[in-house]
C-alpha cells in the first residue's frame, strides 16, 4: 500500500510533554515517511491525542523535537509556524467547524485570509472540496443542521481547502456508527491515494487502523510501546501490543491494584 | 485551607497569574491591531463594522429606553429636595450635569456589558469548547487577530457612541418629567440645560466610556479564552464576565471621577 518515497518528512525525537508535574509523553520517537497513512494508535489517556496537539503545534513539548521537512517545528519563529500551518490541514474530534459560518464559508476561510484569490475562484474550490468528501449541494447548511458523519467530511474538507501537504486526524471515527465510520475510513484512504497526501491518524479503533495504516505507533501511559508496520506490530511480543490486538480486558491483578489506589482500601 | 500564609500566598500568586495572562492578551491585541496592519497583515474591518452594529446600533432601542426612564427618575428625585427651596428650575441642571458626567455612561456600560459582554464571553467559550479556537490556530489564523481584534474596535468605538445618545435621551427624559409632572416652563429648562453644561462635562463623560469600553471587552475575551469543559463552564465564565465587568466598571468610574474631581 505503500505511496511516494520513502523519506521520512515528520520526524519526532524523544518527545517529552508535561501538564505540571505530570508527564504525558515520556520519550516518544518516530518517524513518518512521506505519503503514507502514519496511525498514532492508543488506549484513552495513553497520550494520544496530547502528541497530535504537539505535532500540529498546539501545544509545546517540555524537551524533544519535532522536524517537518527537516525544519524544527517546536523552535520556530510564529512567521515560519504560520508558512507551516498553511500546508497542514487537521480534522478535529468534534469538527470544529465555526457554527457561525456555513460550510462553504467554512471551508472557504483560509483561502479568503490567506490567499489573494478572487472570490469566484475561492467559490469554485470551495464546492470541488465539498464534492470531494461527498457533500455537493450542502455549500449553503449551517454545521447544526448536519449529522455527526457530515461534520466530520465537511471538516475534513476544511482540512484540504489550502491543497495541504500533511493532514492529521483526530478520532475520525469517534462518535460515528460503523457504517459511517468505515465511510470515513475510505474517504481517508481516498485523500492520501488521490493527493500523495501523508496522512497522521489518531485512534483506538482496531478495525479502522487494519484499514488505513502503513505505519502505526502503538502508545501507552505516554511511552511509544511499539513502532512499525502493522504486521511487524501484530507480531510484536509486547504483551500491551499483544492485548490491544486481541482487545483483551485488564488483568485481574491490575485491576485490584487500580481498585486498591481508587480506595485507599487493602 | 489549614494554613492562613499559605492560603494568601497562593491567592496572591493566583491573582499575579491572572494579571500576567490579561496583560499578555492586552499586549497581543495591540499588536495585531496596531502593529500588525502597519506590517500588511491588514485588518477585519467587515467583522468589526458587524460587531459594531451588534454592540452599538442594536443596543440603542434598551440604552434609549433605559436612559429616558433615568432622567425621568433622577427629575422626580431632584424635584422632591429642590421644591422646599422653590428651585424646581434647578433640575435641568442636576440631570444635564449627573446625565453627562455619570449616569449615561454608567447605564450604557452596564447594558452592554449585559447585553454584549457575557455574549463576547459565550461566544467566545463555545468556540473553546468545540475546538474552534484550535481550529483556527492550526489553519494559521491567530485568534487574537480573527476574533478579538474585531471586537474590540468595535468596543472601543460603539460605547462612545451610544453614550452621546443617551446622553440627549436622558436629558430629555428629564426635560419630559420636568415640564409635564413638576411643571417647569420648557423655555426654562432648556435654557438651564444649556448654561449648566461646559465642554469639561461631555470629555468627563466620554473618555470613562471608552475605558468603559476597554474593561467590557477584555473582561469578555479573558473570560471566554478560560471556559474549560463544557456548556457548564461557559455558564460560569459568563456570569463571572458579566460581574467582573460591573465591577471594573465601578473601580474605571470611580477613578476617573476623582481624577476629573481635582483636574
Amino acid at each position: 500500500m505503500m505511496m511516494g518515497n520513502n523519506q521520512p518528512i515528520i520526524v519526532v525525537e524523544d518527545l517529552v510533554v508535561r501538564y505540571g508535574d505530570r508527564t504525558v509523553l515520556d520519550g516518544v520517537s518516530f518517524e513518518v515517511r512521506q505519503g503514507e497513512v502514519f496511525v498514532i494508535l492508543g488506549g484513552s489517556g495513553s497520550g494520544k491525542t496530547t502528541l497530535l496537539r504537539n505535532l500540529v503545534g498546539l501545544m509545546r513539548p517540555a524537551s524533544g523535537r519535532i522536524l517537518i521537512k527537516g525544519e524544527d517545528f517546536t523552535a520556530m519563529s510564529e512567521d515560519d509556524r504560520i508558512e507551516l500551518r498553511k500546508k497542514m490541514g487537521m480534522s478535529f474530534q468534534g469538527s470544529a467547524l465555526l457554527q457561525s459560518l456555513s460550510l462553504a464559508d467554512n471551508v472557504a476561510l483560509p483561502l479568503r485570509e490567506h490567499t489573494a484569490l478572487e472570490e469566484s475562484t475561492i467559490d469554485i474550490m470551495t464546492r470541488i472540496k465539498l464534492e470531494l468528501v461527498g457533500l455537493g449541494g450542502f455549500e449553503n447548511y449551517l454545521p447544526s443542521e448536519l449529522s455527526g458523519g457530515m461534520k466530520k467530511r465537511a471538516g475534513i474538507a476544511r482540512a484540504m481547502a489550502m491543497d495541504p501537504e500533511f493532514i492529521f486526524y483526530d478520532e475520525p471515527s469517534a462518535g460515528l456508527d460503523p457504517i459511517v465510520a468505515a465511510g470515513i475510513d475510505d474517504l481517508i484512504r481516498k485523500m492520501q491515494e488521490t493527493f500523495k497526501l501523508t496522512s497522521v491518524v489518531v485512534t483506538h479503533e482496531m478495525e479502522s487502523v487494519k484499514l488505513i495504516a502503513d505505519s502505526v505507533c502503538m502508545l501507552k501511559g505516554g511511552r511509544a510501546v511499539g513502532v512499525g508496520t502493522l504486521d511487524e506490530l501484530e507480531r510484536s511480543d509486547h504483551p500491551y501490543v499483544q492485548q490491544f490486538f486481541a482487545r483483551r480486558a485488564d488483568d485481574e491483578s491490575e485491576d485490584s491494584a487500580y481498585a486498591k489506589a481508587l480506595t485507599g482500601l487493602e | 485551607m489549614i494554613n492562613p500564609a499559605g492560603h494568601v500566598g497562593r491567592w496572591t500568586l493566583n491573582q499575579l497569574a491572572v494579571g500576567a495572562r490579561v496583560s499578555v492578551l492586552m499586549v497581543e491585541t495591540m499588536a495585531w491591531m496596531v502593529v500588525a496592519p502597519l506590517r500588511g497583515k491588514g485588518l477585519r474591518f467587515k467583522a468589526a463594522v458587524e460587531s459594531f452594529v451588534e454592540f452599538g446600533v442594536r443596543s440603542l432601542p434598551i440604552v434609549g429606553m433605559i436612559c429616558f426612564l433615568v432622567g425621568v427618575i433622577i427629575a422626580l428625585q431632584s424635584s422632591y429636595t429642590l421644591e422646599k427651596w422653590g428651585a424646581n428650575r434647578f433640575i435641568a441642571t442636576l440631570v444635564a450635569v449627573s446625565a453627562l458626567r455619570e449616569m449615561a455612561p454608567l447605564m450604557t456600560a452596564i447594558l452592554i456589558t449585559g447585553r454584549s459582554g457575557s455574549a463576547i464571553t459565550a461566544e467566545i467559550g463555545t468556540m473553546k469548547v468545540g475546538e474552534e479556537i484550535d481550529a483556527l490556530e492550526v489553519m494559521g489564523l491567530n485568534p487574537i487577530k480573527y476574533l478579538v481584534v474585531p471586537k474590540f474596535m468595535a468596543m472601543l468605538l460603539a460605547v462612545p457612541c451610544v453614550t452621546v445618545v443617551a446622553m440627549f435621551i436622558m436629558i430629555f427624559g428629564g426635560f419630559f418629567a420636568s415640564v409635564l409632572v413638576v411643571g417647569v416652563d420648557p423655555t426654562i429648562y432648556i435654557e438651564m440645560t444649556t448654561q449648566s453644561l461646559v465642554e469639561k462635562d461631555l470629555v468627563t463623560g466620554l473618555v470613562k466610556s471608552i475605558f468603559f469600553g476597554v474593561a467590557i471587552c477584555w473582561v469578555g475575551v479573558y473570560r471566554g479564552l478560560q471556559v474549560e469543559g463544557g456548556a457548564e463552564g461557559v455558564g460560569k465564565q459568563t456570569t463571572s464576565s458579566v460581574v467582573t465587568s460591573i465591577f471594573l466598571i465601578i473601580i474605571v468610574d470611580l477613578f476617573f471621577t476623582v481624577l476629573f474631581y481635582f483636574v
